[in-house]
């Protein structure tokens, strides 16, 4: 026994090494460098540049607005396709499946390039319709990652409690949105973290299709630009402690969720 | 027993391996240089350039391994060239103060203003100026001009061609398709905001060239007065109104880009090149160099393009070899390598490989040898005489009157040539409104770092409009 633990506390050594130099480092440089000025002394400084500039403020506005809009688009395609792949009686589901993640296989650069080229073809001058462009790559760039976890939730909900249901006299739409729904909230959840955090950030999809306006990733770039890592290192701060917060929540729910069930 | 022999045998080899390592003590010099910024060789026959005064050029294999062959010939020293890339100034920058240690890098204006203020250069041997020395193709070829502008650059206890050398060299402007937008347009920086060219144009996306051409726009007509152009301090005065940092100037700015802003098509690093050749776009702010790409890209498919250095003022940069401090670390033999580098690529025929590679215009002028006025000729020279016109770059090879039209180049009226020549080239009217760009202090670089931010990020009023 002895033996054994120690062979799994060998075992752990490269994860914790892994651990310690690729998350808690980055992480405490970050945080120091977000919180010192340029010399080195303890200040909030940058965290008041950032929350004192209206335009600054509007860069987050855009972010969320655009990782919003994003998620609901994703989230109203994703579901009934991930619903039908995993419910439908194809044969080939899997296949099916595949066509939808299939992207996912190939370099985002080269898939925003294609798009970008269809929508020139199809509004001629894509430079002015930048937001509407931006959704439209944004969507295209991370449904699959909205179905994933949505079709792995579907996929594994009891049939015999739609059944139920519907034995006892629901209709078809009662039976979505009160029992497929609610025991597939834990997948929605993922999914939408999936897609919502990384849509606040994805600036190269942004520089792509012309949209020349900041979002929180290109503010970042722009100061680590200039030379400026503490105005730079606080915005990712704020991102991630954004992030904590919908993960506590997101977490929340989930276990909630799985009270009810028991 | 068998173990035990394949062991030994490994061990042995080993051993035999480090051995030889150690018998060759090799010097090292690692240069980093912009990306796709030197001949990298594997011409096909047909490419070869032979020129009027006999010289056939041909790269066949990369400048880099050529020098390591030449060092060898010239110094008896074999030497090993570490040759690496980096994307932006600023990405230099951060390598460089991180900790990466490079012995020559090639850097612009501004950062080797830069990099001396922050006393990481190491200064070259004043044997290298010698231009008695068969060897010092750089201070022999440096064409005069270029030279000037170097001595006028004064940084804190020297001029700026203490710490570099030259390599490229050019100007900032318009490129643009003649069909859409007129000479007279192009002819100044206000075409950003034309509304007539709504969603059109791009402007670069750094702030030094964007803000350049806000300064610009904002004191046009005072730039454009017959007294301020007739002013005998024209060039000074010109210089410093192009470099300003006043808050105020900074706040006028920042109006007009936030114009340009919602007027152009967009913001770009590279990929104005291909718009411009594809025809997405009508103009787009852009360096010489680059210009003269996109003018050969489009002439192959059929377009032609023409560039413009605006009549406010243009940019003079250029980029330069710079040796670090840190790399070179007194080491005599190191820094003799890289000072050879530099004088192996002002080599007059290999000023003439890079510039064919990579369509930039070098510093290099040649000084008796008269290999690049030839490729200058052989790249645009007209054949029917009557149907050319002169093009006057005497000034570059610092015969500026040039009566003897020694340095003239005759090139086809309206051809493309002609405009291609014009852009790589540019005329003596373009280099008097030309002003080098200032190394800004840290305070000023603030503040007009935070101006572009607030360009650039999203303006809540504008939720309100809607």
């Amino acid at each position: 026994m002895n033996k054994n633990e120690k062979t799994v506390s060998l075992m752990l050594i490269p994860y914790v090494l892994f651990l310690i130099v690729f998350v808690v480092l980055p992480l405490l440089v970050v945080i120091y460098y977000g919180f010192t000025d340029q010399q080195g002394n303890i200040s909030f400084s940058n965290f008041i540049n950032f929350f004192g500039n209206t335009r600054t403020v509007g860069t987050m506005v855009y972010s969320f607005g655009i990782a919003i809009i994003t998620t609901v688009i994703c989230l109203l395609l994703g579901y009934p396709v991930a619903y039908i792949l995993a419910k439908g009686s194809y044969a080939r589901k899997h296949a099916f499946l595949m066509i939808f993640v299939l992207p996912m296989w190939i370099n985002f650069t080269l898939r925003i390039t294609a798009l970008k080229e269809i929508l020139t073809m199809v509004e001629g001058n894509i430079a002015l319709h930048p937001f509407f462009n931006t959704i439209v790559c944004m969507v295209y760039d991370f449904l699959p990652f909205m179905i994933m976890p949505l079709f792995n939730s579907i996929a594994k909900l009891d049939d015999s409690l739609t059944e139920a249901g519907r034995d006892l006299g629901a209709t078809g739409a009662q039976v979505f949105f009160k029992i497929v729904i609610p025991l597939t909230i834990p997948g929605i959840v993922s999914a939408i973290t999936m897609v919502f955090l990384p849509a606040m950030t994805n600036y190269v999809v942004l520089d792509m299709v012309y949209n020349s306006t900041y979002i929180m990733g290109s503010l970042i770039g722009s100061y680590f630009n200039a030379y400026d890592w503490n105005n730079g290192s606080v915005i990712s701060a704020i991102l991630l402690i954004m992030i904590a917060v919908l993960t506590v929540i997101s977490n929340r729910i989930m276990r909630g969720k799985d009270d009810q069930n028991r | 027993m068998k173990n035990k022999l394949i062991i030994s045998a490994i061990l042995l080899s080993a051993l035999a391996l480090t051995g030889c390592d150690k018998k060759e003590d090799v010097l090292t010099l690692k240069v980093a240089n912009w990306e796709e910024y030197i001949d990298l060789g594997d011409w096909g026959e047909d490419e070869t350039i032979e020129l009027d005064n006999g010289k056939v050029i041909l790269g066949e294999q990369s400048m880099v391994d050529d020098f390591e062959d030449w060092y060898f010939e010239n110094y008896g020293e074999r030497i090993k060239v570490d040759y690496s890339t980096f994307g932006t100034n600023e990405d230099l920058y951060n390598q460089i103060t991180l900790g990466d240690v490079y012995d020559l890098v090639c850097p612009s204006e501004y950062m080797i203003t830069k990099l001396a203020r922050e006393e990481l250069l190491e200064k070259y041997d004043e044997s290298f100026y010698d231009s008695e020395d068969e060897l010092n193709y750089y201070s022999r070829g440096v064409s005069p001009y270029i030279s000037s502008v170097f001595s006028n650059l004064k940084l804190r206890d020297a001029s700026l061609d203490r710490y570099a050398a030259g390599y490229m060299w050019g100007t900032l402007g318009i490129v643009y398709n003649p069909e859409l937008i007129t000479e007279e347009e192009a002819a100044h920086w206000s075409l950003l905001t034309d509304k007539h060219h709504y969603k059109q144009i791009t402007v670069k996306d750094s702030v030094r060239d964007a803000y350049f051409a806000g300064l610009a726009m904002n004191r046009s007509a005072e730039l454009l007065s017959p007294a301020f152009v007739n002013d005998p301090d024209y060039h000074e005065k010109l210089t410093e109104a192009l470099n300003s940092t006043d808050p105020e100037i900074v706040e006028q700015v920042q109006d007009i880009l936030t114009r340009v802003k919602e007027n152009v098509y967009s913001f770009e690093t590279d990929a104005g090149k291909a718009d411009m050749v594809t025809g997405k776009i009508a103009a787009n702010q852009q360096w010489s160099g680059d210009a003269v790409y996109i003018m050969q890209q489009a002439a192959q498919e059929g377009l032609s393009l023409r560039y413009s250095a605006p009549e406010e003022g243009t940019n003079l940069w250029f980029d330069g070899w710079v040796m670090l401090k840190k790399g070179i670390n007194g080491d005599e033999r190191k820094k003799q390598a890289a000072q050879a580098f530099v004088n192996f690529i002002s080599m007059p025929e290999n000023a003439v490989r890079n510039m064919y590679y990579i369509g930039y215009t070098s510093v290099i002028a040649g000084g008796d040898d008269d290999t690049i006025y030839q490729y200058i000729n052989y790249n645009y020279a007209g054949e029917d005489e009557a149907e050319c016109v002169p093009h006057r770059i005497g000034y570059f090879f610092g015969d500026e009157a040039d009566e003897e039209d020694r340095y003239t180049v005759y090139a086809e009226k309206d051809s493309d040539e002609f405009y291609q020549l014009d852009a790589q080239y540019p005329t003596k009217e373009v280099i008097d409104r030309s002003v080098v760009m200032a190394c800004f202090e840290e305070e000023d670089n603030v503040r007009i770092n935070r101006m572009w931010t607030n360009i650039r990020c999203f303006d809540l009023r504008r939720l309100f409009m809607l």
